[in-house]
C-alpha cells in the first residue's frame, strides 16, 4: 500500500514538472563542460545592500515607459524594502516587506496589493537565495550547471550558471508554468549590471534593469560578498 | 519742450503704474515676469527619502518660450525629455541607443507637474487653485505652496520655491512628500529672453 501511494506521488511529482527542463546528474555526463559544482549557482545577495536601477517596462517587446527603481536588502533578516519614482523624483511606489508586507505609498496604476505583492516577491527572487530545500542538482543538456529549488510554496525556481559570468533564474509554479524567467550578468562589482525579467502572468512584460549605483548597507554586520561570490564564479562555466 | 516731457512723464508712469502701485507681492512677481519670453537653465536634482543614504542625482536641462512651450530634458542618470506644447505633452526616454515615446500612461500628470513648475519659472506662482500661496521675504523671496485639495495633499506636503529677490530668478523648487521624501530642484545658468531655437521644443535629440 505504501508504495503504491509512493508510486503515485512520484507519478503526480513527474507530471507537474512536466515542463521544467531535464537536470543530468553532473558524474554521468563525461561531456560536462565543466567538473561537477560542489556548490549551487548563487549570485544572490550574502550582504545588505542598497541598489538603484533604471527600469525600463516592455510589452511585447516594445518599450513602454521607464522609471527609477531603488532596492534595499537585507539578506539574513529577509528583509526587503523598494521605491519607484520617476524621472521627475515623483515617488509612485513605496513598500517593504519585514516579511510581512507593508505599503507606504502606491499611486496609480500601482495601488493594487496584487503589484506590490509581485513586486517584492520578484525582488526576492532576483537578491535572495530561495527559500526551501534544493531538490535536484546537476547539469542541463548544454552542460551549464543548475540547481532546482523546491520552495516552501511548492513552486520551482531553477538557478542555472551561464557562460561569461551569467546566471538565469527561472521560476515555475507547482504544474511547472513557467511564471518568470530572469537573467543577470556580471558588471564591474556585482551580478546587477544588467538584469532582464520577463513575466508570464495575466498579461506578459519584460523589465529591462540597468544599474546605477550599488553600495553595502553599514547597518549589519559586513560579510565578505565580494569573497563568496568570487568562489561560486568557480560554478560558472 | 517741458510740455512733451510732462506728457511722456505721464506715459511712462501709466505704463509703469501697475508696477509701482502693486509693488508687493505675487503682483509684483507677475509684473516683473510679463516680460518674460524665454527662459532656459540647466539644473541639479537631488531626490531625498528614507531609503536612500544619499541624495539620488539628476541633472537635466530646461528651455520654456511663452505663452506655453517648455521643455524638460534629464541627461542622468535616467536620460528623458517631456515636450510640451500647445496643450500637447509627450515624453520620450531612452530605449536600446534612441530615444522612444512613453506610453506608460503618467505622461499627463507628469505634463501637469512640469507645466507647474514652467509656470513658476516664467513669474506665475499663485495661479493653481489647488494650492494655498505663501511669500516670506528674506535674503530670497521664499513662496509656498500647500496643498488644498485632499487628494493632492496626500502626495506632496507642500512646495518651497526660493526666488533672487534681486533678478526674480527661479533659484530653487523643493517639493516634500513627506517628512522624510523631498526632491530639491536648483537652477544655475538661468538665462532670459535669449532666442531658443523652436526645434528645440519639437526635436527629441
Amino acid at each position: 500500500m505504501k508504495s503504491l501511494r509512493l508510486l503515485f506521488l512520484t507519478v503526480l511529482l513527474l507530471a507537474s514538472c512536466s515542463t521544467l527542463p531535464v537536470i543530468h546528474p553532473a558524474a554521468q555526463q563525461p561531456e560536462a563542460k565543466f567538473p561537477a559544482c560542489p556548490v549551487c549557482p548563487s549570485p544572490f545577495l550574502k550582504a545588505p545592500h542598497r541598489l538603484v536601477h533604471i527600469i525600463e517596462v516592455r510589452v511585447a517587446g516594445k518599450a513602454q515607459g521607464a522609471v527609477i527603481g531603488v532596492t534595499l536588502i537585507h539578506p539574513s533578516a529577509q528583509f526587503v524594502s523598494c521605491a519607484i519614482m520617476t524621472a521627475e523624483g515623483i515617488t509612485l511606489f513605496e513598500a517593504e516587506a519585514t516579511p510581512g508586507l507593508k505599503i507606504i505609498r502606491a499611486l496609480p496604476p500601482f495601488d493594487s496589493r496584487d503589484f506590490a505583492r509581485n513586486m517584492i516577491e520578484d525582488i526576492k527572487l532576483i537578491f535572495l537565495a530561495p527559500e526551501g530545500q534544493v531538490a535536484v542538482k546537476g547539469i542541463l543538456a548544454d552542460g551549464a550547471a543548475i540547481c532546482r529549488w523546491q520552495t516552501t510554496s511548492a513552486e520551482f525556481v531553477d538557478v542555472v550558471a551561464g557562460p561569461q559570468e551569467t546566471f538565469e533564474i527561472t521560476r515555475y509554479a507547482a504544474s511547472g508554468r513557467r511564471q518568470r524567467r530572469i537573467k543577470l550578468k556580471h558588471g564591474a562589482d556585482n551580478f546587477y549590471q544588467h538584469i532582464e525579467l520577463t513575466a508570464q502572468d495575466a498579461f506578459d512584460y519584460s523589465l529591462l534593469m540597468t544599474l546605477v549605483e550599488s553600495e553595502p548597507v553599514e547597518s549589519e554586520p559586513q560579510t565578505n560578498n565580494r569573497g563568496l561570490q568570487d568562489n561560486e564564479k568557480k560554478c560558472g562555466r | 519742450m517741458h510740455k512733451k516731457l510732462l506728457i511722456l512723464f505721464f506715459l511712462l508712469s501709466f505704463l509703469l503704474w501697475p508696477c509701482i502701485a502693486l509693488a508687493d507681492g505675487f503682483e509684483q512677481l507677475r509684473c516683473n515676469s510679463a516680460d518674460i519670453k524665454t527662459v532656459q537653465a540647466r539644473f541639479v536634482q537631488k531626490k531625498s527619502m528614507k531609503i536612500l543614504a544619499k541624495p539620488l542625482i539628476s541633472d537635466g536641462r530646461f528651455f520654456y518660450a511663452s505663452p506655453d512651450s517648455f521643455r524638460w530634458e534629464y541627461l542622468k542618470p535616467l536620460r528623458s525629455v517631456v515636450l510640451s506644447g500647445k496643450g500637447v505633452t509627450k515624453r520620450y526616454i531612452m530605449s536600446g541607443g534612441k530615444m522612444v515615446e512613453d506610453k506608460s500612461g503618467g505622461v499627463k500628470a507628469m505634463g501637469i507637474v512640469l507645466g507647474e513648475i514652467t509656470n513658476w519659472m516664467s513669474g506665475k506662482f499663485d495661479q493653481n487653485p489647488s494650492f494655498k500661496t505663501a511669500l516670506h521675504e528674506g535674503r530670497n523671496t521664499l513662496i509656498t505652496l500647500t496643498p488644498v485639495e485632499q487628494n493632492m495633499a496626500g502626495m506632496i506636503e507642500k512646495i518651497e520655491i526660493s526666488v533672487v529677490r534681486k533678478t526674480m530668478v527661479v533659484k530653487s523648487v523643493k517639493i516634500i512628500e513627506d517628512k522624510n521624501t523631498a526632491t530639491v530642484i536648483n537652477f544655475s545658468n538661468v538665462e532670459m529672453n535669449k532666442g531658443i531655437n523652436a526645434s528645440i521644443f519639437q526635436d527629441v535629440e
